[in-house]
């Protein structure tokens, strides 16, 4: 439950962690409502026509793989334009959607159950698997979001599953044969976890159920498909689960039942959410106590997910010095802090690359850290304080954010360094700047060019405070 | 592929004995390192993925190789897109051509069948325990760079330099390390107010006493350290190709020249190390520009190379067997290799230990028969002059003979 008193910190921080961060005006909206409130409305997203309409300029994200697929065979240029709609409706949604949790949570569990945008067919298949494998089900049940994944030909082709088969003849010499990297990071990534107690065996076993699910005519139609003749049909054992021969296509269906409710799991997964929303080093008591309800509502993550927001750790963290913000969540939480209006997303995609986090470009299937201290380095550091002061200086292409504004809102005076630093702390900042930034910001001058509201912004945004939420 | 103890090895091996493990050598100790060491230069270069040792040193002169690796063995020496002869039974990829002159005057090397003693088939384990130098043990808070660094005089953000989107699990911990993947522009952007900004934003990351706040001072540390010296161009007619290795090679290189103190630098290649299928063409679009690129840097370097041992290392092996998909699965030994001009080169080093059904470990991985923390305090110890381990609960052998 949130503290009984609640202040621009607290609203702040459930701002920060389950979303992307205040807008000017949201601290207030939070205040005025309640927190409680505003948890529930975003654990049950509703209609967002705004984003649909800013989201209309990017119809390729409709499209299905074979017509992706289609598209590329008729022109090989037309993937770069439907792959840039895809990374720039992800920071559109970031930065607009009003379910800002959903949007977290689509990044969380993508980045969980992760594929590579570089990857051969998963250039034409990215979209797709975001679309119909991860976002319908980041608030549904973990079997169901695991059994999707598991299946779509994205992770079938990134983790080389399409190439796994019983080694079988044909004409006099042996072909195919087993392929160990899916049923690796079954375990070890997406489930149960590296240090659950597995062995090889449990992985070439893991690896046999696996055999035969594939992906058909991968130049055209892209689908999935399952072929009885490719599968290991004998009986398999795969950490505590006995499989008997003939199961066919249900052996793997059989495996994913068994491992997401497996308690390992529920810890697993418990702890990388806790890592998320929560702390670096999570308490040991919360990922419990999360793991209690992953088990108890059969991997219910809508479930989960309230029960992190209704713990006291949760809570305690807006009174703590922050989490490191991953680059993705500093470009789009600067963006946000700005009141911006994203019309092309190119530069702040620029942005978020040049700081280390390239989009959907994460090659290792353990996706990208989830660990706020992994993200601060010189470099990283310098390309975001130079995205705070072009994004306050109103230099960043195909953005707009009127600064001016932003003070006004505040009751500042966008002409007076100190009432403007004020009064940005007040409208997204929740009154978390520190007496020495407010200093600093206050010793602006006007000596050349740039105004006094740009030259405020511009520091409070490229400053620490910024870099943490 | 026997050992060779050199003199100079075993005299350096007889030294440690006397300080012993785990204790702080003393500041004389520190001095003899540095009037030894100088100012030379580690380089560590990281095929991330397991990159696979069989294929990029190949021991074609291992009658069980073939029969393994049937359909993506490399051809013998000779033979069309054959390895290049390394030493009548080793031969290195094909790719790696622009290097062949470096190994034939002996400053390339090779060390085989390198590993880690408690093997494990998970990159991110594997990819840790080598870069904490702590096999087994997860927890632990430093890699084994940052403990190196600690060890050479010097504060300077700049000492260690890691090409990488982020801070490598080697150069964790408190030494600071300056993480770039590019050092072009390395400048704040407030056009018409630089200054000013500098200042107020330098003021504000002062009064944060997290690790947020270091970050951002040593950033200022960095721009300013790189405004003072700018990198020189490539030398010697050294041609780098295109992409993050040759990039990342191009500014190391810039770096050691321009003289700003740089000890201590991590290239992080994320190529298509993972070779679970299509392995000989993953291979050849990651070894050709990882070749052009160390022939590039030994190139531009000329006489500065003799300060500098680059190694090149991977987190394991792959399966010594070819899997359904002309590639191969997670394994145990792989193959290092080290470019310098002191690097006693011209060599496969390390012992081999067989390809036969009973040689390999497990029925089915290239055996690790050098612990590989061995081979790094060998690198440490001819580099910095650290003879101490480097390594906690672990004291390092006399190493290959290789640093």
């Amino acid at each position: 439950m949130p503290p009984e008193t609640l202040g621009p910190r607290v609203a702040q921080h459930l701002l920060n962690r389950a979303g992307y961060g205040p807008r000017p005006g949201e601290i207030a909206g939070v205040l005025d409502r309640g927190p409680t409130k505003w948890i529930e409305e975003q654990l049950e997203p509703g209609p967002d026509p705004e984003l649909d309409t800013r989201l209309a300029a990017y119809p390729a994200i409709a499209y299905p793989i074979s017509q992706v697929l289609d598209l590329y065979k008729a022109d090989s240029r037309t993937t770069g334009v439907i792959l840039d709609q895809f990374f720039s409706a992800k920071v559109v949604r970031a930065v607009h959607a009003r379910n800002q949790l959903q949007e977290v949570l689509v990044d969380f569990w993508f980045n969980h159950f992760n594929v590579f945008v570089n990857d051969g067919f998963d250039r034409y298949s990215i979209s797709s698997y975001e679309r119909d494998a991860i976002r319908p089900h980041v608030l549904g049940r973990f079997r169901e979001l695991l059994g999707a994944v598991t299946l779509h030909p994205a992770m079938l082709y990134y983790l080389d599953n399409y190439l796994n088969t019983i080694p079988r003849k044909q004409g006099g010499r042996e072909v195919g044969g087993i392929n160990e990297n899916h049923g690796r990071e079954l375990l070890e990534l997406h489930t149960v976890g590296v240090d659950a107690g597995y062995t090889q065996t449990d992985v070439v076993e893991a690896s046999r159920c696996l055999t035969g699910h594939g992906i058909f005519n991968i130049g055209s139609a892209g689908s999935y498909r399952y072929s009885p003749a490719l599968h290991d049909n004998d009986a398999k054992q795969v950490f505590g689960l006995s499989l008997p021969g003939g199961g066919g296509e249900s052996d793997i269906e059989r495996l994913l039942d068994y491992l997401a409710v497996h308690p390992a799991t529920a810890r697993f997964i418990s702890r990388r959410l806790a890592q998320r929303f929560v702390a670096d080093d999570p308490p040991e008591a919360l990922v419990s106590r999360l793991a209690d309800v992953f088990l108890r509502s059969d991997g219910d993550l809508r479930e989960v997910t309230k029960a992190l927001f209704g713990s006291a750790e949760f809570w305690a963290e807006a009174f703590g010095a922050g989490k490191p913000r991953t680059s993705f969540e500093y470009v789009i939480g600067t963006l946000r802090a700005a009141g911006a209006e994203v019309r092309n997303a190119l530069a702040a995609r620029v942005a978020i690359r040049d700081s280390g986090m390239p989009l959907y470009a994460c090659n290792p299937p353990t996706g990208y850290s989830n660990r706020g201290a992994d993200w601060l380095n010189p470099s990283a550091q310098l390309y975001r304080m130079n995205f705070g002061l072009d994004l306050a200086a109103g230099a960043v292409a195909g953005v707009t954010a009127d600064i001016r504004g932003l003070i006004q809102s505040g009751g500042g005076d966008p002409n007076d360094p100190s009432s403007s630093a004020e009064a940005i702390n007040r409208v997204v900042f929740g009154r978390t700047l520190t007496p020495a930034s407010l200093a600093a910001a206050g010793r602006v001058t006007s000596s050349s060019g740039v105004p006094v509201a740009a030259r405020v912004a511009g520091l409070l945004f490229a400053g620490p405070e910024m870099q943490v939420r | 592929m026997s050992f060779d103890v050199s003199r100079r090895v075993f005299l350096r091996g007889a030294g440690l004995a006397a300080v012993g493990v785990g204790i702080a050598p003393s500041s004389l100790l520190v001095r003899t390192a540095l009037a030894a060491s100088g100012s030379k230069v580690l380089v560590k270069v990281f095929l991330r993925g397991g990159a696979d040792g069989l294929n990029l040193c190949a021991p074609y002169g291992d009658s069980e190789y073939y029969n393994l690796r049937r359909g993506i063995g490399l051809p013998r020496p000779g033979q069309g897109g054959g390895v290049i002869d390394l030493d009548g039974y080793f031969g290195m990829h094909p790719e790696f051509a622009p290097l062949e002159p470096f190994f034939r005057d002996g400053r390339l090397a090779f060390v085989h069948a390198v590993g880690n003693p408690q093997v494990t088939r998970s990159h991110f384990d594997a990819q840790d325990f080598q870069e904490s130098g702590t096999p087994g043990d997860k927890q632990t808070g430093t890699g084994w760079l940052d403990r190196a660094i600690a060890q050479i005089p010097g504060s300077e953000v700049t000492q260690a330099v890691s090409f990488s989107s982020q801070l490598v699990r080697s150069l964790l911990g408190p030494e600071p390390v300056l993480v770039a993947q590019t050092l072009t522009s390395f400048d704040l952007r407030a056009r018409n107010w630089r200054n000013e900004a500098e200042a107020l934003l330098t003021a504000m990351y002062q009064s944060d006493a997290t690790k947020v706040g270091s970050t951002g001072l040593e950033t200022f540390e960095a721009i300013n350290t790189l405004r003072r010296a700018p990198t020189p161009p490539p030398a010697n007619g050294a041609q780098y190709p295109s992409g993050n290795t040759g990039n990342a090679l191009r500014q190391a290189a810039g770096l050691i020249k321009s003289g700003v103190g740089t000890r201590c630098i991590y290239v992080n290649v994320s190529g298509g190390f993972d070779t679970h299928s299509n392995q000989l063409q993953n291979n050849i679009n990651d070894y050709r520009p990882l070749g052009l690129a160390l022939a590039a840097f030994a190139t531009d370097l000329g006489g500065v190379l003799d300060d500098v041992t680059l190694m090149v290392t991977t987190e394991f092996g792959r399966t010594a067997a070819v899997n359904g998909a002309a590639g191969t699965d997670h394994g145990t030994g792989y193959a290092m290799m080290l470019l310098g001009g002191r690097v006693r080169g011209g060599r496969v080093l390390g012992r081999w230990p067989g390809l036969s059904r009973g040689q390999l470990y497990q029925n089915r991985d290239l055996a690790a028969t050098t612990d590989f923390r061995d081979v790094f305090q060998e690198v440490a110890r001819a580099q910095f002059g650290i003879s101490a381990s480097l390594f906690p609960d672990y004291t390092p052998g006399a190493g290959v003979g290789v640093a």
